[in-house]
């Protein structure tokens, strides 16, 4: 279709007639069907639902978009059908065998709600949905509305406006203040204020230099990053673009975990869009600037989710970390200047751009800026991913967004931080969920990853299992890590099998110093921090095990006769 | 599929040796055909041939379902750099596999959601009844495991496992044996779950 667009006008013209084609479309007679297919929803056969409402409309003027999931995991798959002269309504719980019946009208009661600000006869708005209702959405604003395949949808709904803007309207400072104004910090954990990541980017003088995304998301919890690009992939583009204009990059990477095929697939897609259209490449727009974008792959290592493993990964070696300073800033991808920022961070920035940062610094907590994603895992009612501003209390997520404990299971705890900080219990759930608030408590915001846990599941074993996965992605180079975090495994395992004594606490303490104070990386610096916090918020249960052999859970293999040999690896 | 067979009966104890030839036969690899796999990936200067090995790596495991020494050997020739450094990458990275999969591939997911919805019985589970742990395959090279330290993120189904191209959720070890059993008397194989990188992808960025 159109050719490499050569200027602002081109641009201007084409989001008219994409923005002219949209309305027409939503404000037509035409019946519009949309499947929510995304990697979440695809294994629940999201895949053939689309195929029989292709099936089923055949022949007629109806329209079936592909669209990406809500983030209401619990629903899916979803179907959304919008009728002549009616507001758009979502279905959830819709199997290939159901679409008959959902095109014929027959499946009212599983209508979930109507996308839009009034209700339709019975059916509710989505917003007033518990899930939905706390949620306020930056970068799943489109979710489930666009087609993420489409360029022209992503256009339409205003995608590269801000692009637009730091290319003719804004010179790179004015840019960059916004960002810094909008308090906007790193969402992959540590908090970093973005703006002064990208002044110190700007200001760096070697040449060339280059934007990276950490897309890694290794942790084994969270699923936010992936599905940005499955629902939304021009946002990051977008920022990406952003990102490298007002820092003077040439080139911006982003690094995907290679087990996400969809999110690679899609992202692929919108980067062969917008290279067509003249939004990547050299001369965007006709402004004489030039970004190249590129696509690289991970293997499924943990360890590259760190920025100096990922650089190192991108560039064909074993992702493992190496001391900073350096820090990537000066000193990163082939040895130069390299702003790495997470996927998330990235999607808010047009938003940022086209707002106003003082609008963004409004939402959330005056330190904790913004929304923050959040999944969650776990035997709640209500599972799925989910945007609201920083600073809510815990216990609304859980009880409310998430819908509670699903029956039969009793809440004992919610593990933060992934694999990188400790659990909260009952006491701790009135802290606002943001940076500052959870690291007094041994918590973590971290990616935004939450997994709550019943009283099946042993703090001891749970602990056990945390460390486990640190020494298996442990990427060998420090020793502390290397060999500390089995040392840990083997002494839980001594506990979970009743022979462990109380002197193996203060033993797991001292290795666990140990590892926090001599490893290089961050994550190896944290690595006993999820074993800590078991201990200090459960320590009953690690006494249980130890003096009366009992293992509350029943996870645990305690019995005072069993030996080392027979725990299961 | 849930009402099949309801004992848990492992595998055949006697597996056949013909059929393992052949599994290992069909994951061949040809290098003829990484060869011309790798003739997608053109690279302009070092840096970008450097930044490709992992990619091409990738789409050759996803092909023949892993990566041989001779086949690192091709590449490592493709890409100007050593068949150890190559090799290297192939044991750092989860992802590779240094020896042929089974017919059939499973992915469990041992993320933190998965665990604690009960997935270690489901890794115990595969060890007592059917003799392997991560990475193992099985006597008579039907099934091929893989156990997922990340996350499918199917969570709200938790536990769950990827058998060749279907997701089994809601797991306990006596539904996943149901699971492997009807997998392996199913006519499909790994190569279901394939993805094929499309047509026109930008390799050459």
């Amino acid at each position: 279709m159109t050719d490499r667009l050569q200027s602002h006008a081109a641009f201007n013209a084409l989001q008219l007639a994409a923005q002219t084609r949209w309305n027409e479309m939503w404000e037509g007679n035409r019946l519009i069907v949309s499947v929510g297919v995304d990697s979440s929803s695809e294994p629940k056969g999201a895949l053939r639902v689309l195929a029989a409402c292709r099936q089923a409309l055949a022949g007629t003027d109806a329209i079936v978009r592909e669209v990406s999931g809500n983030g209401a995991m619990w629903m899916e798959p979803t179907v959304e059908i919008k009728r002549p002269g009616e507001p758009p309504v979502v279905y959830g719980w819709i199997g290939p065998d159901d679409v008959p019946a959902l095109l014929a009208g027959a499946l009212q009661d599983r209508a979930v709600g109507v996308r839009g600000a009034d209700a339709f006869g019975e059916i509710p708005p989505l917003g007033e949905h518990p899930f939905f209702k706390h949620q306020q959405r930056i970068v799943m604003e489109d979710f489930g509305v666009i087609e993420p395949d489409s360029i022209e949808d992503a256009i339409a709904r205003g995608a590269y406006n801000g692009l637009i803007k730091v290319l003719f309207e804004m010179t790179a400072e004015e840019a960059i203040a916004e960002v810094t104004a909008s308090g906007l910090r790193g969402r992959g954990g540590a908090g970093f204020p973005a703006g002064i990541k990208w002044e110190s980017g700007r200001k760096a003088r070697a040449r060339p230099k280059f934007v990276a995304v950490n897309s890694h998301e290794g942790e084994p919890n969270v699923y936010k990053d992936r599905r940005i690009h499955e629902g939304d992939p021009h946002k990051i583009l977008e920022g990406m673009l952003i990102a490298s204009i007002v820092c003077g990059a040439e080139r911006a990477y982003n690094y995907i975990g290679g087990e996400y095929p969809l999110a690679i697939k899609r992202f692929r897609k919108a980067v062969v869009d917008a290279e067509r259209l003249g939004l990547i490449g050299p001369n965007i727009l006709g402004s004489g600037k030039d970004v190249e974008i590129r696509v690289r792959t991970g293997g499924g290592a943990y360890i590259c989710g760190e920025g100096s493993a990922l650089m190192y990964s991108v560039m064909g070696v074993r992702g493992q970390p190496r001391t900073k300073p350096p820090r990537s800033v000066e000193e990163g991808l082939w040895k130069r200047p390299t702003i790495l920022n997470n996927t998330e961070t990235f999607a808010n920035v047009p938003a940022i751009i086209n707002r106003g940062g003082e609008w963004f610094s409004q939402i959330g907590t005056p330190t904790s800026a913004g929304t923050k994603m959040m999944t969650v895992q776990g035997p709640l009612k209500h599972v799925g991913l989910v945007e609201t501003p920083m600073g809510i209390p815990m216990r609304i997520l859980i009880d409310e967004v998430w819908g509670g404990m699903r029956d039969g299971h009793q809440f004992r705890g919610v593990q933060t931080g992934g694999v990188s900080a400790g659990p909260l219990t009952e006491e701790h759930l009135d802290y606002a969920v943001d940076f500052d608030s959870m690291t007094e408590i041994g918590g973590m915001l971290g990616s935004g990853g939450f997994v709550v846990f019943d009283q099946h599941v042993c703090p001891v074993d749970f602990a056990r299992y945390l460390t486990a996965f640190n020494r298996v992605e442990s990427c060998s180079k420090c020793v502390p890590c290397h060999r500390g975090n089995p040392a840990l495994v083997e002494i839980l395992d001594r506990i979970r099998l009743g022979g462990g004594s109380r002197e193996d606490l203060s033993l797991m303490e001292r290795t666990s110093k140990h590892i926090i104070d001599l490893s290089l990386c961050g994550l190896g610096q944290v690595a006993p921090m999820p074993l800590l916090g078991m201990m200090k918020m459960y320590p009953q249960d690690f006494l249980d095990h130890i003096d009366n052999h009992l293992c509350a859970a029943g996870a645990c293999p305690v019995s005072a006769t069993a030996t080392l040999a027979t725990a299961a690896d | 599929m849930e009402d099949v067979a309801p004992t848990i009966a492992g595998p055949d104890p006697e597996p056949s040796p013909e059929r393992y030839s052949d599994n290992n036969l069909e994951n061949e690899i040809d290098l003829e055909e990484v060869r011309k796999i790798l003739s997608h990936f053109h690279y302009r200067d070092f840096q970008e041939a450097q930044e490709l090995i992992l990619s091409a790596l990738q789409e050759i495991n996803e092909h023949f379902g892993w990566v041989s020494f001779d086949a690192a050997e091709v590449v490592a020739a493709h890409f100007g750099t050593t068949a150890t450094r190559v090799y290297g990458l192939l044991t750092f990275y989860a992802d590779f596999r240094t020896e042929p999969r089974g017919r059939h591939f499973m992915l469990l997911c041992h993320g933190m959601a998965c665990y604690v919805m009960g997935s270690q019985r489901l890794v115990e589970n595969l060890e007592d009844v059917w003799g392997i742990a991560d990475g193992g395959t099985t006597a008579d090279g039907e099934l091929t495991v893989q156990v997922v330290n990340g996350c499918l993120g199917v969570c709200d189904r938790a536990p769950i496992c990827k058998l060749d191209a279907d997701f089994f959720g809601d797991l306990t070890p006596e539904k996943l044996n149901v699971a492997i059993r009807g997998t392996i008397a199913g006519r499909g194989s790994w190569r279901d779950a394939h993805h094929p990188v499309p047509a026109g992808s930008n390799h050459d960025r």
